[in-house]
């Protein structure tokens, strides 16, 4: 009797380190969030609390279409086309905003959408790694957008600006995160996403139609990225060649930062999505504050990156990448 | 004989939270056949992985001859001695079958840096030969050869340089009868060689028929060690269960009439290299069997009236008419599957038991908007959890550091939880200990009795003739035989319409 009660009293001083390093890694991210709010506020004596209007104006984009991705990626997929997506459903609605705002931002989604389910037809129905098809994508449209704006910026009509303001931009963004959040949490749709990221051939046995499930996300991410394009517009103004370059890279390394295993699966959190865009803007402007050039923030953006993929990987399943 | 031959002192393992061996410490003897058994999760695998070097143990030692080893990877076990045969797979895809048997021992082939191919296939291929396994070619590609023929190239891997402890996982699970007498033998010949095997099994039957010395184990700590001539399989159970387990073990009715009513056909299905041409009917309330070699095609089935198959040609229907052409029509009529492949098959691994669970039922747990709420769905699975008295912390609990009976717990306690009228159930009781088969059994009879009609693939022939209203043998894809439930039915009657 002695003997099972020291295995229990063991076993329970277990339980309880394991739960307090889940703990930790579960509020790192808000307390990194917080404390290089703070160090970068004292850095700059102030200066980034007054500027926080400016900071918040650049996480809209961010925000929005990192939604898309974060289903991608709880599903154990990547998606390395949305910079490319951002930039063609830009110059959609550029072109469009001068005929009609509501048919721009409707043609916006469906060019992003159109883009997704044209990766989702090679991952899903040519069964080619998802990376592989976004890389691919990536660069296909990256070459379109080169084509269609090198000449010149293709500027939106005036109009547009019509529609730069906080209530407009933070309204969008707040509407979509509140969709996808309760869509995510509290339906069958998140528990199946996240099934299909643990043990995709086991969640097809348990009933879930995984192929149509993966299509659709990828059709989805698409379009909320070719939203996400109208807030961009709306604050640029026009679409230039480099317009949503490197935006897959800032979403990935936002969910990271913001605690999500890069594998998808049982352990990702909605909250990486807000913790991580918001962490990853304040650390972006904070740098540049700090009189940073641009080669040395993206040495510094590489070794957060590989330290908090470090932290969050999930080894365990860090085989079934997509 | 009785000389010593390796000491396990004080040996402790833990994986996390758990802790799979607690001070375990007896010796084994130089040219025995030493068995070692106990309940899934009672570290039978851990102790043996820690001795061939798969594992690290925590803490205590292991003596071999007197000299106390470290093994740190199976190479180095190999290099003292041991070598090991696993319960899985245990070759490597995309090499040969020669650079599978000399895999770390290359050394011996390599002259100035430059491996000589030719003189590995010409060993391997003499060892084949000497071990009767000529249709194995030593040059191949080892992907080209099935489970079984595997798990026989692994046999040479393992006992060629005569070890002096050769550890065999339950592997006589994943072989036909040939591969298994094959195995027996070689078993034999490294005792009589005055070397030692440690033989880990379930079927206990064949554990008393082989081994000379019996060690218990359970939930991690050492129970006994006994002569296999002083006891029987009564015993055994006993000191593995740690109480007596009642001999109503399989169903004991006999001759009971089964429901006119059928609830499945099956017409002419054919699925391209793995069977054709199968019909039968699913009576309410019935228990139908399926037997057969591993290939014979049975496993194949169970996928076909799932709506699993690939490729798949004829028709299931229910008795709605309903035809049954996918998972979730399948699932939405009320079907349920279990697969062989339970790890990769019946369950997402990485996720929470509670999600396990509740996967196929979401539907019924949403509420009118749709919506699900943490604590309704935690309630659900506690409640099936907890009726299949699967041992866990809570729900919470990741499947993946489950043993394999509570994983399939897991999975039956998903389908009770769905309601299912029609289980398939395939090798359900594949790689679990007595008690927990006992439970399973139990189960299906009640919910026999309830009106709830199964299919049973199974590979263990006793428990096929225990529990079924009717089996159906396979052979080569087909049918090749049918039995009604008889007391006086044997275990020959069956293997004879196998082979």
């Amino acid at each position: 009797m002695a003997n099972s009660t020291v295995i229990e009293s063991t076993n329970n001083n277990e339980l309880k380190k394991q739960s307090i390093i889940n703990m930790i890694r579960s509020l790192l991210p808000i307390i990194g969030l917080v404390a290089v709010f703070i160090v970068f506020n004292v850095l700059t004596k102030g200066n980034m609390w007054t500027s926080r209007k400016l900071i918040l104006n650049q996480v809209y984009v961010v925000l929005i279409s990192a939604v898309g991705v974060f289903f991608i990626m709880s599903m154990g997929g990547l998606d390395f086309s949305q910079g490319s997506i951002m930039g063609i459903a830009s110059i959609v609605v550029c072109k469009l905003s001068g005929v009609n705002m509501i048919l721009a931002v409707i043609c916006g989604i469906l060019a992003g959408a159109a883009i997704g389910a044209f990766n989702a037809y090679f991952y899903v129905n040519r069964k080619i790694k998802s990376f592989i098809v976004t890389i691919c994508t990536m660069f296909l449209f990256r070459g379109f957008i080169k084509y269609m704006a090198s000449n010149s910026p293709v500027a939106a009509s005036m109009k547009v600006y019509d529609y730069d303001t906080t209530a407009v931009k933070l309204g969008i963004t707040i509407a979509v995160l509140a969709v996808s959040f309760v869509v995510f949490r509290f339906t069958k749709f998140g528990i199946h996403l996240k099934a299909i990221g643990a043990g995709e051939k086991a969640t097809k046995f348990a009933g879930v139609r995984t192929d149509r499930m993966k299509f659709f996300i990828y059709v989805l991410a698409g379009a909320v990225t070719g939203l996400a394009a109208f807030v961009n517009i709306v604050k640029n103004g026009s679409a230039t060649a480099n317009v949503g370059n490197q935006l897959e890279t800032q979403i990935l390394i936002a969910l990271v930062l913001g605690g999500m295993p890069i594998s998808g699966g049982a352990k990702v959190r909605f909250e990486n999505i807000i913790v991580g865009s918001l962490l990853y803007i304040v650390l972006n402007n904070g740098l540049i504050m700090m009189g940073l050039t641009t080669q040395a923030m993206q040495l510094v953006q590489g070794i957060v990156f590989l330290i908090f993929v470090a932290i969050f990987a999930d080894r365990q399943s860090l085989s079934v990448i997509k | 004989m009785s000389e010593i031959r390796l000491q396990i002192k004080d040996v402790s393992k833990h994986f996390g939270i758990t802790r799979a061996l607690k001070h375990v410490s007896f010796n084994i003897n130089k040219g025995e056949i030493h068995a070692l058994i106990g309940e899934n999760g009672s570290g039978k695998s851990t102790l043996t992985n820690s001795l061939a070097g798969i594992y690290q143990k925590d803490g205590g030692t292991f003596i071999l001859d007197g000299k106390e080893i470290h093994p740190i990877n199976q190479v180095d076990a190999n290099n003292e001695g041991i070598s090991i045969i696993v319960q899985e797979l245990g070759t490597l895809d995309g090499l040969t079958v020669a650079e599978n048997i000399f895999l770390g021992h290359e050394d011996e082939f390599v002259k100035f840096g430059i491996k000589n191919t030719a003189a590995m296939n010409k060993r391997a291929t003499e060892l084949l030969k000497k071990y009767g396994f000529e249709r194995i070619k030593a040059a191949e590609m080892i992907d080209n050869y099935n489970f079984e023929d595997r798990k026989l190239v692994e046999i040479v891997k393992a006992t060629y340089f005569n070890p002096k402890i050769l550890v065999i996982d339950e592997t006589t699970t994943a072989l036909s009868g040939e591969g298994r007498e094959e195995l027996y033998k070689h078993m034999k010949r490294i005792k009589e060689e005055g070397n030692t095997v440690i033989f880990i099994s379930h079927d206990l039957p064949e554990v008393l028929r082989l081994s000379d010395t019996i060690t218990v184990l359970r939930d991690g700590d050492y129970i006994d060690t006994v002569k296999s001539s002083d006891i029987d399989e009564d015993g055994l159970k006993k000191l593995m269960v740690g109480r007596e387990v009642s001999g109503e073990y399989y169903r004991s009715d006999y001759g009971e009439p089964v429901s006119d009513e059928v609830v499945m056909r099956v017409r002419d299905v054919s699925v391209p290299g793995i069977i054709s041409d199968i019909s039968f009917d699913l009576h309410k309330g019935e228990i139908l069997g399926f037997g057969g070699l591993s290939e014979s095609g049975m496993h194949e089935i169970g996928k076909a009236c799932f709506g699993a198959s690939f490729d798949r040609e004829g028709s299931v229907t229910l008795a709605d008419g309903t035809k049954i052409n996918n998972i979730p029509t399948a699932i939405a009529h009320s079907i349920a599957y279990t697969s062989k492949d339970r790890d990769n098959e019946s369950l997402v691994m990485n996720q929470s038991i509670r999600d396990n669970i509740c996967l196929p039922s979401l539907k019924k747990l949403s509420n009118k908007l749709h919506l699900l709420s943490d604590r309704k769905l935690k309630k659900f699975a506690n409640t099936y959890a907890e009726t299949m008295s699967t041992k866990m912390q809570s729900v919470d609990q990741f499947v993946s550091n489950l043993s394999g009976g509570n994983k399939q717990k897991v999975v039956l306690a998903r389908w009770i939880g769905k309601d299912s009228d029609i289980l398939v159930l395939d090798s359900p009781t594949r790689g679990i200990d007595v008690k927990v088969k006992q439970d399973i059994y139990h189960l299906m009879d009640k919910m026999r009795k309830d009106g709830k009609s199964f299919i049973m693939i199974s590979e263990e022939l006793m428990e096929l003739i225990g529990m079924c209203d009717r089996i159906i043998i396979m052979k080569d894809g087909k049918i090749n035989g049918e039995l009604m439930r008889d007391k006086n039915m044997d275990e020959n009657v069956l293997i004879e319409k196998m082979v």
